[in-house]
């Protein structure tokens, strides 16, 4: 039997990195800008992609990192090591 | 980047294999179970289990928030879908679940207006685009995405939005995994713990495992030596006769969890008495639905929905999977009838599931080699 043909991967609509259904896998972004009056954060990935954040269950300024979960930031990253 | 690039390091892989290896007794079978899809994914996709010596068996546990969705809320989410003038919004992987008949992407094919978003503010910005329609998201996942669904709807109320409906799936982690614990057709000796669920109810509520059932469990961050470094844990703990719970993970999760995330949590959601997880049956106290506050926000209460159980199709051992009873290549349909582009179980269809993991990285193999 030939070798079978190598699989492509699937799930095209959402990057198989970070699957946005997944229960416990979050975006790690930096806080590159706070629009207190909204709540919200512009956050960028290390792969430059930015997106707006909710950021009221953390405290987080410009420049930190956050785990971001389905649009919400929830935890900062080293915050406690 | 920082707290990522450290953490796939080959030689520190290759050490801690060493390492495992040398704390494992021969003879001895250790039955280690990943909770969390995420976990699941990250193992085939570095080929982690390929690092483990033979006697080390990884169990995939029933973390994926799409894997567990029962056929029946399917049904329910597309009779909501078809309701006129509705726009409903879902994540993307979602809209490939089959249920008793159709998927939702199915039913968009046929005329419903099904949106795809990424989070459940995009889902509030359509509603606040399109006044005059009722707006519903299909709400799922566990405590990771419960606070943005929360909070989302908290922010629906400040903004006066009467438009912005949830359809509420919110599970939480502890009730299937006493679930599992008491189930009598599995073992297992221990547990990487859920790392992000835990960044949010913190690792005290895994305590009742190492007290109550005696099995140790470290709470895990996804990268491939963290995954490493927990399996070690885990089998130093029983090596020592130690049983804890234990944090790999401390750069993220604290003890307590997120309290602010916890309170919003309380403010929006109630337990509900039952709710049902494909292959694991009904569980008690293990979903969320809109507390009663909330209630105006509720697309089941503004819509009936058929609510009808359906089992789950026979060829497929989803439920089998979800319980590590057997592994994914083990099920009948694997890779034949169930595939990621028309799967049969929800296994197959998130990225995070245990037979899409298999699927995707090409893990066919059945015997694995001792390192």
């Amino acid at each position: 039997m030939p070798p079978a043909e190598p699989l492509a991967p699937v799930g095209a609509e959402c990057a198989l990195d970070h699957c946005i259904t997944c229960s416990d896998e979050a975006v790690p972004m930096r806080v590159v800008a706070i629009d207190a009056d909204r709540g919200l954060a512009l956050c960028e990935t290390a792969e430059g992609t930015r997106s707006s954040v909710e950021i009221a269950l953390v405290d987080a300024g410009v420049g930190d990192e956050v785990l971001v979960h389905a649009g919400v930031a929830l935890q900062r990253v080293g915050a406690l090591a | 980047m920082r707290y990522v690039d450290e953490y796939r390091d080959a030689e520190l892989g290759r050490a801690l294999a060493g390492e495992i290896l040398a704390t494992v007794e021969p003879g001895r079978h250790y039955k280690v179970m990943e909770v969390c899809g995420g976990h699941t994914h990250s193992i085939y996709k570095y080929g982690i289990d390929d690092l483990l010596p033979a006697n080390v068996e990884l169990v995939h546990g029933p973390g994926c928030p799409v894997c567990v969705i029962p056929m029946g809320r399917v049904d329910d989410a597309i009779a909501l879908a078809e309701q006129p003038g509705v726009i409903f919004t879902c994540f993307g992987d979602m809209m490939r679940v089959p249920g008793s008949e159709r998927t939702l992407l199915d039913a968009k094919a046929s005329g419903a207006d099904v949106r795809m978003v990424y989070s459940p503010l995009d889902a509030l910005r359509i509603a606040k685009a399109n006044p005059e329609r009722d707006v519903i998201f299909y709400a799922i996942g566990f405590e990771t995405t419960a606070p943005s669904t929360a909070l989302t709807l908290k922010r629906a109320r400040a903004e006066g939005v009467t438009n912005f409906l949830c359809m509420c799936n919110h599970v939480t982690i502890v009730p299937p995994l006493r679930a599992l614990l008491e189930s009598p057709d599995l073992r297992l000796d221990g547990f990487v713990g859920p790392g992000h669920v835990c960044t949010v109810v913190g690792a005290r509520p895994l305590g009742f495992i190492p007290a109550q059932y005696g099995r140790p469990v470290v709470v895990s961050g996804f990268e491939p030596l963290d995954i490493l470094q927990s399996i070690h844990m885990i089998l130093k703990q029983i090596a020592e006769g130690r049983c804890e719970v234990e944090n790999q993970y401390k750069r993220v999760v604290p003890q307590e969890g997120n309290l602010r995330a916890l309170e919003v949590m309380a403010e929006v959601f109630a337990v509900r008495p039952h709710f049902e997880w494909r292959g694991l049956g009904f569980i008690s106290q293990s979903g969320l639905r809109l507390s009663d506050a909330y209630a105006d926000f509720d697309a089941e209460v503004r819509y009936s929905v058929p609510g009808v159980r359906v089992a789950d199709p026979k060829a497929c051992q989803c439920g089998e999977v979800l319980k590590g009873v057997i592994k994914p290549w083990e099920c009948k349909v694997f890779g034949t009838a169930c595939t990621p582009e028309h799967a049969i179980g929800t296994c197959m269809v998130s990225p995070e599931g245990a037979c899409a993991a298999y699927y995707n990285y090409g893990r066919f193999a059945r015997e694995r080699e001792v390192v």
